[in-house]
């Protein structure tokens, strides 16, 4: 296998399995909500709401999220608006990926970098949860590397368009 | 240039690099941070608000009820409703003329019931109908376009992904839309119904024949789609009674479907990482939209636009009826190449500033809802209008014997049908706004 193919499958398992973890993460704030209403609903049996529910879904959603990102971008799952293709031609539109690409990859760059910031903001805060009292930063912590594996993947769809790019030069030449 | 100039100029170069292919979250981000840019005269202030925004954003807890809605719809295509939805439509409807296109209509609506978006609703239903259609004589353009605008139901039936986003936007009362939707949903599948009715009038040849399905079986098809209305009465039922928040309705949604489909034996190792799949695209596409729409936004409102706007308008001395029928119509262009969530994301934060300084003889509350509802059914109908709209692609890409010249011929009457329904809702609010008693 080629270099560029074992780097593709490689980066597609990663994309996957973390789109997958990070449903598994939806899946247990799912069943957090549906145990701590129900808690809360046979109140008087003894039972109650899990405390700080609000805020285990809050930091779930957030990891799910970012875990999705990099799936949706390495199969092109973004909206865009397709009415121009046939006057751009083949060659301008894979032009245009690249250079989509290149922003996108910019894009993930800031958020992550920003991110980071905003991580060592709560540090020196030290910011804590309203109920559970754990450190806000931590939420952050979780998602920086996830936000690293997205700024990685948009990169690759820049190498993966200018490969399209090259191909589609030589279909038109040929 | 001025501030307000800025502002205004971008809404063109927004259009420009939309039509280019520009996927539109990040056309939002990049314009919303170079908008800022310019208008702050310094990276400073974007830069102290990218340090939350993006985490702030994707923990937000009102926002947490979009990816579970879509988990909801994934289990619920998976859990085999959509197929017991069809089956009993048709063994009521099927023998009418153009019968079998009016219970794809009718299954959509009832999918749409228990899924928040009209993408999956589109989807799920064509696999079903579409077979049946063909195995009926029914024209491929009468089948596409009943199945497209079927789609729509999706959202215009509650629960919807689409009303969630207006409600956080607007801070109107979720609960509140979700009820207030459910009858213009009920007209909006009763409109369909009857354009598939006069459209097999005109073209006879347009729909094949089916004979009556015998009484017993057809109370044996209705009783097997209890699991939707339980689950249905559940979500919405529960989150308008108050007995769970939106988010917490969204999440006995998605268990309650999950469950069923296990029942159903639907829900196997291979269906399961698929439905976490498409939910992770969808909920990944939608966030970044809104992401990019959020720092759009904050430019705007960094140039004071909406603020100008509700001020420009009021100053006018348009009357009230006459601003909200171009916004509608405006929304209508707009729908021909934008999707819905886009186009609320990007406009509801300044139109709605504006209306609501015009006096409709309604209280805010009402009015609040009346214009969501409004402005849902003119963004889903440019979800059926040419050239782009999404459902076509969806169901086109499911039905490759019919041309794409023929879905868009297809959707003509139920476009027509569309547009009389935004004029009587508008025309009369009391539509609307019985529901939830105002």
């Amino acid at each position: 296998m080629s270099p560029y193919h074992s780097i593709s499958s490689g980066l597609d398992q990663l994309c996957r399995g973390l789109a997958i973890l990070g449903g598994g993460v939806l899946v247990a704030v799912m069943v957090i909500v549906v145990v701590s209403v129900s808690g809360r609903a046979l109140i008087d049996l003894g039972l109650g709401p899990i405390p700080g529910d609000f805020e285990l879904v809050e930091v779930g959603t957030a990891i799910a999220v970012f875990s999705f990102l990099p799936w949706c971008q390495l199969k092109r799952g973004h909206v865009s608006v397709d009415v121009l293709q046939t006057v751009i031609g083949r060659r301008g539109d894979a032009v245009l990926s690249v250079l989509y690409n290149l922003l996108m990859t910019g894009v993930a760059g800031l958020i992550l970098w920003r991110l980071w910031a905003g991580m060592q903001d709560k540090i020196t805060y030290s910011e804590t949860t309203f109920i559970l009292q754990f450190p806000v930063w931590w939420g952050y912590a979780a998602c920086v590397p996830i936000a690293g594996v997205f700024v990685l993947v948009s990169a690759w769809t820049v190498v993966r368009s200018v490969v399209d790019c090259m191909s589609a030069g030589q279909k038109d030449a040929a | 240039m001025s501030d307000l100039e800025i502002a205004l100029w971008s809404f063109p170069l927004l259009l420009v690099l939309i039509a280019l292919r520009m996927p539109i979250g990040l056309t939002m981000l990049l314009l919303g941070l170079g908008g800022s840019v310019l208008v702050n005269g310094t990276w400073l202030p974007v830069l102290s608000q990218m340090k939350s925004l993006a985490y702030d954003t994707f923990s937000n807890y009102s926002l947490g009820i979009i990816p579970l809605f879509l988990l909801m719809g994934q289990f619920a295509t998976h859990g085999g409703l959509s197929k017991a939805l069809f089956d009993a439509a048709e063994s009521w409807l099927g023998h009418r003329k153009g019968g079998v296109a009016m219970a794809a209509v009718g299954a959509c609506g009832g999918f749409g019931a228990i899924c928040g978006s009209s993408l999956a609703t589109a989807a799920t239903m064509a696999q079903v109908a579409l077979p049946e259609l063909r195995r009926f004589g029914y024209a491929g353009a009468l089948s596409t376009g009943a199945l497209a605008a079927g789609g729509t139901l999706g959202i215009l039936i509650p629960p919807s992904v689409v009303l969630v986003i207006y409600a956080i936007l607007t801070e109107q009362n979720i609960a509140k839309l979700f009820v207030a939707a459910i009858i213009p949903g009920i007209l909006a599948a009763v409109g369909y119904m009857l354009a598939i009715t006069i459209y097999v009038r005109i073209r006879p040849d347009s729909a094949g024949s089916r004979d009556p399905a015998p009484m017993s079986e057809r109370f044996r098809a209705l009783a097997r789609i209890w699991p939707v209305l339980a689950v249905f009465c559940v979500v919405v039922g529960g989150i308008y009674a108050g007995i769970f928040t939106p988010t917490e309705g969204a999440a006995f949604g998605a268990a309650g479907t999950g469950l069923i489909a296990l029942l159903n034996g639907g829900l196997t190792r291979s269906t399961l990482v698929d439905s976490l799949l498409q939910t992770a695209s969808a909920t990944a596409m939608i966030f970044f939209i809104v992401l990019g729409a959020s720092v759009f936004n904050s430019f705007l409102a960094f140039a004071q636009l909406p603020q100008e706007a509700a001020g420009w308008v009021t100053d006018q001395n348009f009357t009230p009826y006459a601003v909200l029928i171009s916004i509608l119509v405006l929304y209508l262009m707009l729908g021909c190449f934008m999707d819905s969530l886009s186009m609320i994301l990007l406009t509801v934060p300044i139109f709605f500033p504006v209306v609501t300084q015009l006096d409709f003889g309604m209280t805010p509350e009402a009015f609040g809802l009346w214009f969501g509802i409004l402005v849902l059914i003119v963004v889903e109908v440019g979800l059926i209008t040419p050239p782009v709209g999404m459902n076509l692609f969806v169901i086109n890409s499911m039905a490759r014997n019919v041309p794409m010249a023929q879905t868009y011929r297809g959707t003509v009457p139920f476009l027509l049908s569309d547009l009389i329904r935004v004029v009587v809702l508008t025309a009369f609010p009391v539509i609307t706004l019985w529901a939830v008693g105002l």
